[in-house]
């Protein structure tokens, strides 16, 4: 269930249409109005956009304001990012036991020069 | 050396770029010989890696299989070389193998390119990950291992700075 949603917020952020609505956001709400003239845009087509976003559990549009801003739900998005670091310290902890690995195989190779 | 850069050129390849101090024979040595693989390739902390086969010539099959020190359970991936460049190029076929950890990548192999080049004594290695379609790629999210990754972490860090 829970890697289901991080799965919809995976895709929902492969976009990168979707991914700088997700930045602007980040600065504060804004409008539908707002995106369509900063991304240049059709009004559907960044509602669309909204709609993956919102699904996504990424944002979330206010039910009352008659221009129903938009907000980052930045717990979502923490989950995407600590879900990315996860993944990345497992390459990385990989990597830097080669790099061991391979410094030693060095002075291994040093060694056998100097016979 | 820096950490690992992670991009997407598109939306079914995944690109991790790393440099090693050292000459690109002992690094090629630590990516084809198992006894050396499995020196560093363990996935996590708390991690072992029981079977390591790996014949690094065109048509060979490789075997990998890592395993949870803690509750035993175990997968791994399977694949055949396609291309062995030596010192500079691998790319073979990747199948994961759910073993009894479960999950899922997609019905179809992803390409794995790994390409090798030195440059004063320092071997820059790019590894790319293409999965057969998008849908395939997002499976592999859900699982979660090493090829799960998406999105560029400096994106990422750019939208929390923001």
């Amino acid at each position: 269930m829970y890697m289901n949603r991080l799965d919809q917020a995976f895709a929902a952020l492969a976009d990168p249409t979707r991914r700088g609505i997700v930045v602007h956001l980040a600065r504060g709400e804004a409008s539908v109005s707002d995106l369509v003239g900063l991304f240049s845009l059709t009004q559907p087509t960044i509602s669309s956009h909204l709609k993956v976003l919102e699904s996504a559990g990424l944002i979330s549009r206010s039910r009352v304001a008659q221009l129903r801003p938009c907000k980052l739900e930045t717990e979502q998005l923490k989950a995407v990012t600590d879900w990315l670091e996860k993944v990345q310290e497992i390459w990385e902890g990989n990597y830097k036991r080669l790099d061991a690995l391979l410094a030693e195989l060095k002075q291994a190779q040093k060694e056998e020069r100097k016979k | 050396m820096k950490p690992a850069e992670v991009s997407t050129p598109s939306d079914r390849e995944v690109l991790v770029k790393r440099s090693f101090d050292a000459p690109v024979n002992l690094v090629w040595q630590a990516y084809t010989d198992p006894a050396l693989m499995r020196r560093w390739l363990t996935a996590m902390p708390g991690w072992s890696m029981p079977v390591c086969e790996m014949a690094t010539h065109v048509g060979g099959k490789y075997r990998w299989r890592w395993r949870d020190n803690e509750n035993g359970q175990e997968f791994g991936f399977t694949g055949e070389m396609l291309e062995v460049a030596l010192h500079s190029k691998i790319v073979h076929t990747q199948i994961y193998d759910p073993g009894d950890l479960g999950g899922s990548m997609g019905g179809e192999p992803s390409i794995i390119t790994v390409t090798f080049n030195e440059t004063n004594g320092i071997t820059n290695v790019a590894t790319s990950i293409k999965y057969a379609s998008q849908a395939d790629r997002d499976a592999a999210f859900s699982t979660g291992m090493t090829d799960g990754m998406e999105m560029s972490y400096k994106q990422l860090d750019g939208v929390l700075a923001g």
